[in-house]
């Protein structure tokens, strides 16, 4: 079954390249959003099964837009990327309720894949 | 001296005055002991309005003392004026207990007391016969109408009434004041308050005379007893002014001496505050250099302006203003004592003006200091941003682009020549943006052909038509031209953001040792360099070269940045 993709990033640019690389690895990507607050609606309305999502948003930082997905145990798998390295980010994957990271010029189907 | 010696002569022939001689004696103590004090006052205190308060009381009592004369038109004027120094008197001690100017309650007294004495008392002189109403020695009275009892009586009666009311609303001022007053106030003030109350009596025992209607020589004795509090009135005065030259002599002596032996910070305030008996005493010194006052440490302060507790007075040196002592505005002194006691501290004021303006300096460069690291830190903080949300974007949608190319290119190589071309396009993008953040760092023009190119290129990338002036042709040190690279720069973004200039010129001169920057433009004005963070910045970078910024940009009249920087 095709897997649902909501793509969460505050540059146009990323969002329209991660939708064609995704679109072309067989994912259905069926929404974009541009910051922490639409994300949470988007969720919400879509319910897609994954949520690529930056750390960095202009709103909500992107861990707490995690945390609240995940607030119900119900929600959808959460993947983090950014343009930053993992280690610049500090953050402490154990903790965080993510499935986990791909660097933004590494994203391709297969990476995703390989988190789910 | 004439007007005593026709009252004297008036009272000694008067028909209706009964104890002549004791009365002349009376009139002369308290006539020429009031005009007597009161010119010594005036003449010592020209400025202060006791002194001439005083010797208009002593013409007024010897003016009301005509009365005693048989001629009708001498008796009816003395008669008429007869009250006017009682008021006079009021005056006095109000002003003398206030101590600098009148309140509003003292105005509201004195006014109705002057009218009372003067056109409160016509309606009851208009219908009194003084034969009828019991001065059978009398003359006649030259404003009679004609004789009324009843008429005179009301009158006479809401005559007093009011009279009693002010008195008492003097009273109260008298009391309030005292209890307000510091110890040092009091012990000053001790005398004049005395004269207060003696007058308070003299005028109680007047209006005992009249109202008792006792006739011939008993209402003499009784007039001539009540007059003798009235009497030490002057001198009491006296007595208080002497007290407070001495204390003003010995403050101004010991603060001399103190000051003599090299006071170190602060001591100055305290000598000052001691000498003034002011412990809430502050003292400002004069930065003429940034035309403000700052206290011992440096700091800026403002001083007071609508604070009537507090009064300023200024110390000036050889014309040039020093220091500013700010008081309490009820100091118990004289108004000249503190400018006494700011002249004889005058050098140590000099002195410890420098040591303050040293202190603000050392205050400004730190601030300064701790601009430019904030303005290095905020620097930093934008390049990272800029860096991440522009060119490493650019790059990543570039390698996200090259690898969807990749796995199209066999399949679908129209797809893919398409990506390789927006993958270019973003590249040129990304290489613009790294050489724009790179000229922000640090202008490599600057750096390899000198301060004139850099400009005429800053000029070139203007979107306002810029005109340049003269340019040096010269190389100037490196930190002097990048600073005025960064003038002419931010000015020229000013223009361009903000002015809606048409145009704008740049020159820099090099001048008697320092360099002039100075970037003009005819746009709207109204730039305000306290609250734009870009013309801050600048002035904190030219603080560091010891340069100044001036921004003159009044509403509709363009706007001119003029940095003048130091330069060997």
């Amino acid at each position: 079954m095709t897997r649902t993709v909501l793509i969460v990033d505050d540059h146009p640019s990323f969002r329209a390249s991660a939708r064609m690389l995704l679109e072309a690895e067989g994912f259905d990507v069926i929404g974009e959003a541009e910051d922490g607050t639409s994300a949470l609606r988007a969720v919400e309305e879509l319910q897609p099964d994954v949520v690529l999502l930056d750390v960095q948003l202009p709103d909500i930082d992107g861990i707490e837009v995690a945390t609240r997905l995940s607030e119900n145990g119900s929600g959808p798998a959460i993947v983090l990327t950014s343009s930053r390295d993992l280690a610049d980010l500090g953050l402490v994957r154990e903790r965080s309720p993510v499935r986990g990271f791909i660097p933004k010029a590494e994203l391709s189907g297969a990476a995703l894949e390989a988190l789910l | 001296m004439i007007l005593g010696g026709i009252d004297v002569a008036l009272i000694l022939t008067s028909n209706h005055v009964d104890v002549r001689g004791a009365t002349a004696a009376v009139a002369l103590v308290v006539g020429w002991g009031f005009i007597g004090a009161g010119l010594f006052a005036w003449d010592r205190r020209p400025d202060n309005s006791i002194g001439s308060l005083m010797v208009a009381t002593g013409f007024a009592w010897l003016l009301g003392l005509i009365s005693a004369s048989n001629v009708p038109v001498l008796f009816t004027v003395g008669v008429l004026l007869s009250s006017v120094y009682i008021i006079t008197a009021i005056h006095m001690l109000l002003a003398a207990t206030r101590g600098r100017g009148l309140s509003r309650g003292d105005r509201r007294i004195l006014t109705a007391g002057y009218l009372l004495v003067t056109v409160g008392l016509l309606p009851m002189y208009l219908f009194l016969d003084p034969a009828k109403g019991g001065c059978d020695g009398c003359p006649d009275n030259v404003i009679l109408i004609q004789h009324n009892q009843t008429v005179v009586d009301v009158a006479s009666a809401v005559v007093n009434l009011v009279g009693i009311s002010l008195l008492a609303a003097v009273l109260i001022t008298l009391v309030r004041r005292w209890r307000r007053a510091t110890p040092p106030q009091r012990r000053l003030y001790a005398p004049v308050y005395a004269s207060g109350v003696a007058l308070m009596i003299a005028v109680i025992g007047q209006l005992g005379v009249q109202t008792a209607g006792s006739e011939g020589s008993a209402a003499d004795i009784l007039f001539i007893i009540s007059v003798i509090p009235l009497a030490l009135v002057p001198y009491l005065f006296l007595a208080s002014f002497v007290r407070a030259r001495m204390a003003q002599g010995g403050a101004v002596g010991e603060l001399m001496s103190r000051l003599s032996a090299a006071p170190r910070g602060g001591q100055v305030r305290d000598a000052l505050a001691d000498a003034l008996e002011d412990p809430s005493l502050e003292l400002l010194f004069w930065l003429p250099e940034g035309e403000r006052y700052v206290d011992a440490s440096g700091q800026h302060y403002e001083l007071p302006e609508d604070d009537p507790g507090r009064a300023v007075t200024k110390v000036d040196r050889d014309g040039e203003c020093v220091a500013a002592i700010v008081h309490d505005a009820r100091l118990p002194h004289m108004s000249g004592h503190v400018d006494a006691v700011g002249a004889a501290a005058a050098l140590a004021l000099e002195n410890e003006r420098l040591d303050a303006a040293l202190r603000a300096k050392i205050g400004e460069l730190r601030g300064s200091r701790e601009r430019m690291l904030r303005i290095g830190l905020e620097e930093r903080r934008r390049l990272e941003r800029d860096l991440h949300d522009g060119a490493q974007q650019r790059l990543v949608s570039m390698a996200l682009n090259i690898r969807l190319a990749r796995a199209k290119l066999n399949e679908d190589p129209l797809a893919a020549e398409q990506l390789l071309a927006s993958a270019g396009t973003e590249l040129d993008s990304a290489l613009e943006e790294l050489r724009e953040l790179a000229r922000g760092i640090h202008p490599a023009v600057l750096t390899d052909r000198g301060l004139g190119t850099a400009l005429e290129t800053l000029a070139n990338r203007a979107p306002v038509p810029v005109e340049l002036g003269e340019l040096p042709d010269e190389r100037l040190p490196e930190a002097v031209e990048l600073a005025a690279y960064f003038v002419v720069a931010e000015a020229l973004t000013n223009v361009a953001k903000y002015s809606k200039a048409s145009y704008a010129t740049v020159q820099v001169e090099r001048d008697n040792g320092r360099v002039l920057v100075e970037v003009a433009d005819d746009g709207i004005g109204g730039a305000d360099p306290v609250r734009g963070t870009g013309l801050r910045g600048l002035a904190d970078r030219l603080a560091v070269l010891e340069g100044r910024l001036e921004v003159e940009s009044e509403q509709g009249r363009g706007t001119t940045v003029r940095a003048r920087i130091p330069c060997g």
